[in-house]
């Protein structure tokens, strides 16, 4: 019933934004929803870390697996700490005139409805409503990423709204190609289960097609290349909160869903056919994001590309299996956490700076000395660097290629540290030297920087330590994925 | 109704498809796209007597009024609004546009899609009519430079999906087939919502006009 609570809450939420006309109430009624979210979160994973696979009500509507129990704890927590964040950052933002009352009532209504939306398409039990609900999740970000209503972020929404449809039809289409194997003349509903019951039937040849149309089609959500042209033109043009959820919440989303239908097209055809893909996709992912961030001009087109490098080491973890499975898992966990800290760090940057151009940006550590410390801390997580938990899980995905792919895991591990070359490129012009004489010194407010506090603290603690339960969900999440 | 009557509808399908990526005038493509909806509508009627499932019948009267009477109306209102009376251009001219549409249609016709044409066997020559609209209204997205025509793509490949559906017999049932429509209407409502956007700021719904992003 806690996914049932969750959905009523935050739509409810919605509503209440909706007719409300203070700000004040707007506020509290979206950090209370989102608060409840997290905590009935908290208690799906601990139920599905015991269950196994938890079927709400008779199943029909909703079920959550090991990974998807892991995907619901991240949106909860990357939900909360958003929207905690978001509540700060728009008054800054109405402090400067940026935006009024109506922008922000818009704002905690559509960022509702995008929760709801990434609830529903991770816990639905079925395909078809997982896509409508992906599909509502692009509808409900359209008007947050034209939020500033300037023509560059009417553009960036609108590249954003026509590729991810069109993408998405392409997914449709693979996805309906998946129930060839079912007679739904004599089916209702056809839950994952069942789909993934009869991939035996299916034919392998159309099996295949239909595996290329799902993953060019959630692909496109996810960022891979060459799918992934949208992604930093919205992410820069979002406000920061919204960029943090794209990438910490969404993606993980479109991936998971996409993984289920790998396990169905690895029943029918082997393991090979899949895995080869995401090699390919993941590997060109981080190819051309770590080309490109190298001479990136904006740092939240530069976060927008290693969101892109990052869905490629998830692909290649997966693409390798064995051990490199295990440590995509992790670090998609990783990534959502390390995503709120560098996003949010933007946010303020951009809030002190009034610029996203790195070229604008210099003695940020002095003028932002909490923000600047997060941030560096971010980079070297984002970047790999020991001892954080991102180390280990892209030493483990190289690791687990070195046997079958070697040739691919080194091209991997080359461009990987030229990413982490640009980021400390960028970085240092950002966070040293002298800072311009026309800004001012000191952070605007503790609340936007509380929250990624939260997640480098979550980030360091995970990376010793991982709790039994969350243990449980990844062991589990790794035999079936 | 027998193959042959459902070959010639999805042959207007395909025709629709092809007026769309020649044709000059918004309004025209605008009554082209509800043409090719209402064919779409009948296809899916002739699986209601099938089956004879009421649900199927509320799912094909609300698919008639979103994307035959809704959609179309918000576009022409579009169009008188913004004086969009001529559509802007395509990247490739029109002789080369119609050798691309015969490519694209005699590739969903080769062997190389027997899988897809194949599921039913009895409609193969359906299926790849509805292939063929299907590639057509992609092609018909990425050529055209006008955001309208780019809207009237997508919702004409979504059509094309749909007639391959009905023709696969992958029809879902009729909650999610009316979660689908709910979920195309909100579509169509933001993408008209954007065209205004879109107008206000650049003065054209010319995407080629756009370099706002580059940065």
């Amino acid at each position: 019933m806690e996914i049932f609570f969750i959905i009523i809450t935050l739509f409810i939420a919605a509503i209440i934004n909706l007719l409300s006309k203070r700000k004040v109430v707007i506020e509290v009624v979206s950090v209370v929803s989102s608060l409840i979210s997290l905590v009935l979160s908290i208690v799906v994973a601990l139920k599905v870390s015991s269950l196994g696979i938890y079927t709400p009500g008779s199943g029909r509507f909703f079920s959550i697996d090991s990974l998807g129990a892991i995907i619901v704890l991240v949106l909860g927590f990357v939900g909360f700490a958003t929207t905690i964040y978001s509540v700060q950052y728009l008054r800054q933002e109405m402090q400067k005139s940026i935006i009024g009352f109506t922008r922000v009532k818009q704002y905690f209504v559509l960022l509702n409805m995008f929760f709801v939306a990434m609830f529903l398409a991770i816990t639905s039990s079925n395909p078809i409503f997982a896509w409508i609900s992906i599909e509502a999740t692009t509808l409900s970000t359209a008007f947050l990423i034209s939020f500033y209503n300037k023509p560059s972020a009417i553009e960036g929404a609108w590249k954003y709204l026509i590729i991810n449809s069109v993408g998405l039809l392409l997914g449709f289409f693979g996805t309906l190609l998946f129930f060839t194997s079912i007679d739904l003349s004599s089916v209702g509903l056809v839950d994952w289960q069942t789909l993934t019951s009869n991939a035996i039937h299916l034919d392998p040849l159309l099996a295949k097609i239909a595996f290329v149309f799902v993953l060019i089609g959630y692909g496109t959500k996810i960022g891979f290349v060459p799918m992934h042209t949208w992604k930093p033109d919205a992410y820069s043009k979002a406000p920061a909160p919204i960029g943090a959820l794209l990438s910490g919440a969404l993606l993980p989303i479109a991936f998971v869903i996409m993984l289920r239908y790998k396990v169905i097209v690895d029943i029918a055809v082997g393991p090979l056919f899949s895995q080869t893909l995401l090699i390919v996709f993941g590997l060109l992912s981080i190819v051309v994001s770590a080309l490109i961030m190298f001479n990136a001009k904006n740092y939240k087109r530069l976060l927008a590309y290693s969101s892109i490098e990052n869905a490629g080491v998830m692909a290649l973890g997966f693409g390798f299996g064995g051990l490199g499975i295990f440590a995509a898992i992790l670090h998609i966990v990783y990534h959502s956490c390390v995503r709120v800290v560098l996003f949010l760090s933007t946010g303020n940057l951009l809030l002190k700076y009034s610029s996203a151009k790195i070229f604008n940006v210099k003695g940020a550590l002095k003028v932002l000395p909490v923000t600047g410390v997060l941030s560096l801390i971010g980079f070297l997580i984002v970047t790999g660097v020991p001892p954080f938990g991102m180390f280990m899980t892209k030493l483990y995905i190289l690791s687990a290629g070195m046997k079958e792919y070697p040739v691919v895991s080194l091209i991997a591990l080359f461009f990987l540290a030229l990413v982490f070359v640009s980021f400390l490129k960028h970085f240092t012009a950002m966070f040293f030297g002298e800072k311009p004489d026309n800004i001012e010194k000191g952070e605007n407010n503790i609340w936007l920087f509380i929250p990624q506090i939260l997640f480098v603290t979550i980030i360091v603690i995970l990376s010793v330590y991982l709790p039994p339960f969350l243990q449980t969900l990844i062991n589990n999440a790794v035999l079936q994925y | 109704m027998n193959l042959l009557t459902l070959q010639f509808l999805s042959e207007i399908v395909l025709l629709s498809v092809v007026f769309l990526l020649i044709m000059k005038k918004n309004v025209s493509a605008v009554y082209t796209y509800a043409l090719q909806s209402l064919v779409v509508v009948i296809i899916l009627l002739n699986s209601f007597f099938e089956t004879k499932d009421l649900w199927m019948l509320l799912v094909i009267l609300v698919m008639l009024i979103v994307k035959v009477i809704v959609a179309p109306k918000f576009f022409i209102s579009l169009i008188k609004k913004y004086a969009l009376s001529f559509s802007v251009s395509t990247y490739l001219n029109t002789p080369i546009t119609l050798i691309v549409i015969a490519v694209l249609i005699f590739i969903a016709h080769s062997q190389k899609f027997v899988p897809l044409t194949s599921i039913v066997s009895d409609h193969q020559m359906l299926l790849s009519l509805a292939l063929s609209s299907m590639f057509l209204s992609l092609f018909l997205i990425v050529n055209r430079k006008g955001a309208l025509s780019q809207i009237i793509g997508i919702l004409s490949f979504e059509n094309s999906i749909v007639m391959f559906a009905v023709f696969a017999e992958l029809e879902q049932s009729a909650s999610l087939q009316l979660g689908i429509i709910f979920n195309i209407f909100i579509w169509i409502m933001i993408a008209s919502i954007f065209i205004s956007m879109l107008y206000k700021h650049f003065g054209t719904l010319n995407v080629s006009s756009m370099k706002k992003l580059k940065d």
